[in-house]
């Protein structure tokens, strides 16, 4: 009894500290950043502002946080602040670790942050990820050339928090159909282009990839741009947990012009943007270059500056469906500070063929 | 063969005695205001019908429960032996056995004593077996050895061979005298096995319906190794079947 | 109504031996079939998915061929992602399953002993059981962050319950007779823990342990929905989002596969020597 005992019990042990040796990889501690994996310390050693730090920026694999994985790249030998960029695989998960203060800053879709804000979850947008880059998607066969050819069919959007659904609404409203024609769906957006295919739903609108998909697939075909609808459309923006603001400004500042600059370059660098990114989307390279070039106004990365007409919009929209219940000031709500004067393209230097971030 | 008198009994110092005690579960009462008295060395069987409260006189003894009336008193260990499955089923037949010399300190002594009624029992090459791996009969055998090879002066058989075929239970009752010689103890047997009590035991008390009591007490003075067809034993069956009313 | 030791097992009975159904072993077959047997469907379901894929019943969109998935699981290899994920999901699942046995079967055996307790958390432990480890996904996060420990906070929940329920009715079933062997053999304490209560359990432990440990493994696709950053449930979300079908298969056939090598390992358990009773009769 005692001998089996006692090696069973020493045998589970001995997998627990293999495993955690494995996973926890005690060796790599002095290797640089990853952009996943987060050592505090970048071993770059001091520098003039003192320890270079890590700061964790949340984003989602769509092509309106691109600049987040952009920023990881272009500051992941830099001497003052790494943002490492941290993939999520959807929206709940990133507004509880923001509650959690896991992480302070990420990239999210508008009515979201207002909600949190309404809330009373201290955070503010304090610049925008993209304009446009959001598209309605029909199957290929489909005759419609407007939402009133849509009536009484199902209608998918990524969440009743996003923008892309409001946006839906208001152009049903022009175009007299009533909320009650179409059947509206919430939907992960990676299931969407597959759902439409199979017949599951009739349309889609949704950020990219996932509208490019179907077009790629030979399933599905733009119905509108964004743009066509709601010029200079907005889904998502960089938000700030307000800790980090008092805490450390610099800090947000730094982030701020490195999103901007990335913008700046992924605008003109678009075919090179694709390949960068693809690793740390862990999506197809072609995918992402067909997104970013056909047309190349699909998606943009300039005017990043949310206005206060911009949020008023949306908010306006969010409380008339139903979404917020009351008015979140748009002061409250933004910190337009930390934005650059004149924004230089981020200065980025490819990595080798073979390479990506690793 | 003669009739004890409860009076000729007390004449002998008591290992074992039940003093007025009755008991009950719930509202059922199952032994009531019942007087027995055991002499040291003595080999005592109880028989009668099923469900009469054998087995609770023998738990009563034991310890193993406390008498809702009257008082039990016990000057010495008592060990059970069960009809089946009294053997811890994840020890081998050595380990268990060595369950009954845990009063000894561990070493040469305890396991030459184990080793002792492995072979007495004769089943050394069976010592790392275990239980599931045993024939019933080779269990019991090792439930005995168990019993036997502790301190325990008072052995309490319930329906020790209830659970074996009738050869192998004539074969282990010789076996039981046989140890019983090496190993001298008190012995209340409860069965309802008649033919097994007259054919082992020095005294039989006859039980009656529910609420126990002794219906009739028998002495067999006849020496042991005895034969099942020993005149005596089958008198002695005899007169218990008439006694519970079963003679044609 | 059974009642063992004066105890109503009514409640946990029934699912106990619904538990035991679940793990029966396959002693029945012998040893060169129960291998060739396996492989034969393996086979064959390989050749009729890869004939489905070649005839485009399926678009490669809708379902990757075999070819595709074999490809994404090289690739997978060759980066080094695949093992370490299987490390990452390896480790939460044998801390988090390790935590809920270490401290379920304790907890199991004061419930199984103690009537008082049991009164008092049966239905508590009913009640947690009943909850998927999907709904304190947001709380593990709140409570313990992204990554391994959160994750192993869900795999702990979703075995600690069934843990405590599987060793109570264990203990509720010891039959009374060990008791009364252990109380001749003078046994009390820790010694009667030791040699005769945990003993007695053992197998239908290890029973409860492939179960619970099946449970594990199945919740740790969900329990890396919490923003986990490796992990094979994390590389099925990642996948999904990726739009790679090809690597979501891949992912799938490693965690099958090794959830069966888990409970093959466990599965041993029931052939050390002072268990072989529990699985005999």
């Amino acid at each position: 009894m005692k001998n089996p005992t006692v090696a069973y019990v020493a045998g589970a042990i001995a997998v627990v500290a293999v495993l955690g040796v494995l996973r926890l990889k005690p060796w790599q501690n002095k290797s640089g950043p990853t952009p996943i994996v987060s050592n505090a310390n970048t071993a770059q050693g001091p520098t003039v502002s003192g320890e270079p730090q890590e700061v964790k920026v949340g984003f989602l694999p769509v092509t309106c946080h691109l600049t987040c994985p952009v920023t990881d790249f272009a500051t992941r030998t830099s001497k003052a602040n790494h943002f490492a960029s941290m993939r999520f695989t959807d929206f709940p998960t990133v507004v509880d670790a923001l509650k959690a203060k896991r992480i302070e800053a990420t990239f999210m879709i508008v009515p979201l942050a207002m909600k949190l804000r309404e809330q009373g979850v201290p955070v503010k947008i304090v610049y925008l990820g993209h304009r446009d880059g959001s598209e309605v998607i029909v199957r290929k066969d489909s005759p419609a050339k407007d939402l009133r050819a849509l009536r009484g069919k199902t209608f998918a959007v990524p969440s009743k928090y996003s923008n892309q659904y409001l946006v839906i609404r208001a152009l049903m409203e022009r175009q007299g159909v009533a909320e009650s024609d179409i059947k509206f769906v919430e939907m992960a957006p990676p299931d969407m282009p597959g759902a439409l295919a199979t017949g599951s739903i009739d349309a889609y609108f949704v950020g990219e990839p996932h509208a490019a998909k179907a077009e790629m697939d030979g399933t599905g075909r733009v119905l509108y741009y964004a743009k066509d609808i709601w010029p200079h459309f907005i889904s998502c923006a960089l938000v700030v947990h307000e800790d980090l603001i008092n805490s450390k400004p610099e800090v947000v500042r730094d982030l701020v012009r490195g999103i901007a600059q990335s913008g700046e370059w992924a605008e003109t660098h678009r075919v090179q943007a694709a390949t960068l990114v693809a690793p740390y989307y862990r999506q197809k390279e072609k995918l992402l270059k067909f997104v970013l070039t056909t047309p190349p106004d699909r998606v943009s990365y300039r005017m990043l500056t949310p206005t206060d007409e911009d949020l008023q919009k949306i908010e306006d929209a969010a409380v008339k469906s139903g979404i917020l219940k009351n008015d979140v000031p748009i002061k409250e709500l933004v910190d337009r500070q930390f934005i650059p004067k004149d924004i230089k393209p981020a200065n980025i230097v490819m990595p080798a063929k073979s390479g990506g971030p690793s | 063969m003669k009739d004890l008198s409860s009076v000729e009994l007390a004449a002998l110092p008591p290992i074992l005695q039940l003093r007025a005690v009755s008991q009950s579960f719930g509202t059922i009462e199952v032994l009531h205001d019942l007087n027995l008295s055991v002499a040291r060395g003595e080999f005592v069987a109880i028989v009668g019908p099923s469900g009469c409260g054998k087995t609770t006189i023998l738990n009563l003894l034991g310890g193993h429960i406390a008498p809702t009336r009257g008082e039990v008193v016990r000057d010495g260990k008592a060990r059970m032996v069960f009809q089946q499955d009294g053997l811890l089923p994840w020890m081998t037949a050595r380990q268990n056995i060595e369950l009954g010399v845990r009063h000894l300190p561990q070493g040469s002594a305890r396991d030459n004593k184990v080793n002792e009624l492995l072979a007495l029992i004769g089943l050394r090459d069976f010592s790392e077996h275990y239980p599931h791996q045993l024939s019933g009969g080779m269990r019991q055998r090792v439930e005995l050895a168990r019993a036997l090879v502790s301190e325990a002066e008072i052995l309490l058989l319930d329906e020790p061979f209830g659970a074996l075929d009738f050869l192998t239970r004539l074969r282990l009752r010789g076996e039981l005298v046989r140890l019983l010689q090496e190993f001298p103890r008190t012995v209340i047997l409860v069965t309802h096995d008649i033919e097994e009590a007259a054919h082992l035991a020095e005294r039989i008390l006859v039980l009656g319906e529910r609420p126990a009591r002794v219906n009739c007490e028998l002495r067999l003075d006849a020496p042991h190794p005895r034969d099942v067809t020993d005149p005596i034993v089958v008198d002695a069956v005899r007169r218990i079947l008439g006694e519970m009313g079963l003679r044609e | 109504m059974r009642f063992v030791r004066g105890v109503d097992t009514r409640d946990f009975s029934n699912e106990w031996s619904l538990l035991k159904s679940f793990a029966v072993s396959q002693r029945s077959v012998s040893i060169w079939p129960r291998l060739l047997l396996p492989a034969v469907a393996v086979a064959v379901a390989l050749a009729v998915w890869w004939v489905l894929s070649s005839t485009g019943v399926f678009p490669g969109t809708l379902f990757p061929s075999p070819a595709d998935v074999w490809a994404g699981m090289s690739e997978e290899l060759r980066t080094g992602r695949l093992f370490d994920d299987i490390v990452a999901s390896l480790f939460r699942v044998v801390v988090g399953f390790g935590l809920g046995v270490l401290l379920g079967v304790p907890c199991g055996l004061v419930l199984g002993h103690n009537p008082l307790a049991r009164a008092t958390f049966l239905p508590g432990v009913n009640f947690f059981r009943s909850l998927s480890p999907l709904a304190w996904l947001g709380f593990a996060i709140l409570w313990f962050g992204i990554g391994d420990v959160s994750s192993m906070f869900l795999i702990f929940m979703a075995t600690f319950f069934p843990m405590v329920l599987a060793t109570l009715a264990a203990v509720a079933g010891i039959p009374s007779i060990y008791f009364r062997v252990a109380r001749d053999s003078d046994l009390s304490g820790i010694e009667l823990l030791r040699r005769v209560t945990l003993p007695a359990i053992m197998p239908q432990l290890v029973t409860a342990f492939r179960v619970t440990a099946g449970i594990a493994w199945v919740v740790v696709v969900a329990a890396e929905m919490n923003g986990a950053q490796e992990g094979l449930g994390f590389a099925i979300i990642d996948a999904r989002n990726a739009l790679s079908p090809d690597l979501l298969v891949a992912n799938m056939v490693v965690i099958g596969l090794v959830g069966v090598v888990l409970d093959q390992i466990l599965a041993r358990l029931s052939r050390i020597p002072s268990l072989r009773w529990g699985f005999e009769r």
